[in-house]
């Protein structure tokens, strides 16, 4: 296979696998709850903002798709439906997913509206929330695989998934996945009290590709989660392909359900709990998996 | 097939890497300035994943984009003019014009200017779109023209609010002259400036003779490791861990220290530290708004005290 037939495979998968994504999350979100990432978008209007920096703001949303998309090249969809298998594939997701961090600061600083400008702020402290608890939810998985592979990863857990082993590691990853695609309850980057902001400030072309990108955010999330902790493609009767699918969009929605249980934090609370507990937390996993791995147990 | 690929991405590459760093010394907002920088090392991981070195490439993104952002932010608390906005009315050469292009100047105090400054703007965003690559901002020129020329030699096409604002900028300082743009000199257009050029040009010249004129590259046929990230942590945790848990461990102090001075003081009490918040004990009451006092407001003006007194006097 072509290497440009590889990126249009994976532009497919991701505009799909997307689209998908925000229907579930529009159809689940009632009325009276903050849809944010998910809010409508005016795609027929363009928007001109007038002291806004113009070459930053339309730059935000295409780093941040391009990010989306370079992060679904390692994603294995079943045996041989994977962009490339490369040896350092589950780090390669989590930098490149921060393209979409860069991109959501760019079109919130370029914008130069009060409102776009607070939510770069709240965007970059919630990087700073998020990563190093969401690297330490990788890190069990990683020592137990013995590989930063994606492929690699699955065939672990050929035997017994990840979640039986690292129960901690998975409540880990659900919060902190919750984190990383600002899915409620930690939607304050797009909450409603500053206007959505970067969708606020964003129409036609630019709203478009920012629905794709955060709705790709969300599926690359629940996916991953589903190769690190539910054994990925694998599965049985069916083909690979339909059970990474369920899986996917399974671990979404317990994650957006769970996730609607919750009061929405701020950026402050966002980064006191990660702080205080999220990164302890993470800390003993990767203590006890290491006690595992000395007693023999997993793969 | 491949070379040529490799060839052009290392050109796309280079390109970055070189337009980054250019772009970060020469613009005039410091968010953009950041950003160029970020650019710039992206462009370098670049260089190091088509040197089959992945993990070292992958490693510098990491830490270049959340390290970058979070100083941007820092950076943002603490500057005086993070967005460029003061800095790009000033008289600026072609490279700078170029990397400042579409910032767009701080409009002045005055309440009386803000409008006529803004429709310039409006004209100016216009102008850009109609695809003039290099032309200056009108705006940009004005005030940078207004700025130099203090009250003295106006352009005929001047308003009243230009005169305005010379006069305004004249009676600020009168060492306007000596300190050009009358204080707000920021290094811009410092007199080392032409020096430091040549010497980087004369600087890359040396370096790129040097390149041509070394006589062989010693071309060893090795391949590179495809599992570079097992050797690198292998040799992380057994050859050099006494250096690696070393850096670690200088960081986890460096923490600590941020800590200790971000500590709330063992006087939280103190009146100094409290934060001054500009609202009325007893606000003045709204005359006639036609609502009906809150149950716990409890009289606390004279005129709902009336209101209430009065009943008891007819009563009596």
């Amino acid at each position: 296979m072509g290497m440009i037939a590889t990126a249009a495979l994976v532009l497919v998968a991701l505009v799909l696998g997307a689209a998908l994504t925000l229907l579930v999350e529009r159809l689940s979100t009632p009325h009276h709850v903050e849809p944010g990432p998910a809010q409508a978008a005016d795609v027929r209007h363009s928007l001109v903002i007038a002291n806004s920096d113009r070459w930053l703001l339309p730059a935000g949303p295409v780093v941040a798709l391009t990010g989306v998309a370079l992060a679904l090249v390692v994603l294995p969809f079943g045996p041989g439906l994977i962009g490339r298998d490369l040896g350092i594939g589950v780090f390669y997701v989590i930098v490149v997913i921060d393209f979409v961090v860069l991109g959501l600061a760019l079109a919130g600083w370029g914008a130069n509206t009060a409102h776009a400008v607070e939510a770069c702020y709240r965007i970059i402290a919630q990087l700073v929330a998020y990563v190093v608890p969401l690297g330490l939810a990788y890190v069990g998985v990683i020592m137990m695989a013995r590989s930063l592979s994606t492929v690699a990863i699955v065939e672990a857990q050929s035997g017994l998934w990840f979640v039986v082993l690292q129960p901690i590691g998975f409540v880990l990853y659900l919060v902190t996945g919750l984190m990383q695609s600002y899915r409620a309850p930690f939607l304050e980057p797009f909450a409603a009290s500053i206007g959505g902001g970067v969708l606020d400030v964003s129409a036609g072309w630019s709203a478009l590709l920012w629905r794709i990108a955060l709705a790709g955010v969300l599926f690359l999330v629940a996916a991953i989660g589903a190769l690190l902790y539910l054994g990925g493609a694998t599965g049985p009767l069916l083909p690979g392909w339909a059970w990474m699918i369920i899986k996917t969009y399974a671990l979404m929605a317990l994650m957006l359900w769970l996730g609607r249980l919750v009061r929405p934090f701020s950026t402050a609370q966002m980064l006191a709990l990660s702080w205080k507990l999220l990164i302890p937390l993470g800390l003993l996993n990767v203590l006890l998996v290491g006690g595992l791995i000395l007693l023999g147990v997993g793969p | 097939m491949t070379a040529g690929l490799e060839i052009i991405a290392f050109a796309i590459c280079a390109f970055i890497a070189i337009t980054g760093a250019l772009g970060m010394t020469t613009t005039m907002s410091m968010f953009r300035s950041g950003i160029f920088l970020m650019a710039s090392f992206v462009g370098v991981a670049g260089l190091f994943i088509l040197l089959a070195a992945d993990l070292i490439g992958v490693l510098q993104i990491m830490m270049y984009i959340g390290g970058m952002l979070v100083m941007i932010l820092f950076m943002v608390l603490v500057m005086h003019d993070p967005g460029g906005a003061m800095m790009a009315g000033m008289d600026m050469s072609f490279v700078e014009r170029w990397f400042s292009k579409g910032l767009v100047p701080r409009e002045p105090a005055q309440s009386g200017h803000a409008k006529h400054m803004h429709g310039d703007h409006q004209r100016g965003y216009n102008d850009h779109h109609h695809g003039n690559a290099v032309q200056p901002d009108e705006p940009n020129d004005r005030k940078a023209a207004a700025m130099r020329s203090g009250h003295g030699a106006h352009p005929m096409e001047h308003t009243d609010d230009d005169e305005q604002e010379g006069q305004v900028m004249h009676h600020s300082g009168d060492k306007h002259d000596d300190m050009d743009m009358g204080g707000m000199d920021m290094s811009m257009v410092t007199p080392v400036r032409p020096i430091a050029v040549w010497l980087a040009a004369a600087v890359s010249v040396v370096l790129v003779s040097m390149l041509l004129l070394r006589p062989a590259w010693r071309i060893i046929d090795a391949a590179p490791d495809p599992d570079s990230a097992r050797s690198i942590g292998h040799l992380l945790m057994e050859k050099y861990m006494v250096a690696f848990e070393g850096a670690g461990f200088l960081i986890l102090i460096g923490i600590f220290g941020a800590v200790l001075l971000a500590r709330p003081s063992t006087h939280p009490d103190d009146p100094s530290r409290s934060a001054k918040v500009a609202i009325d004990e007893r606000p003045e009451p709204i005359a006639d708004d036609g609502l009906t006092p809150l149950a716990g407001a409890r009289g606390s003006t004279e005129h709902h005290m009336h209101r209430h007194h009065r009943p008891e006097e007819h009563g009596a």
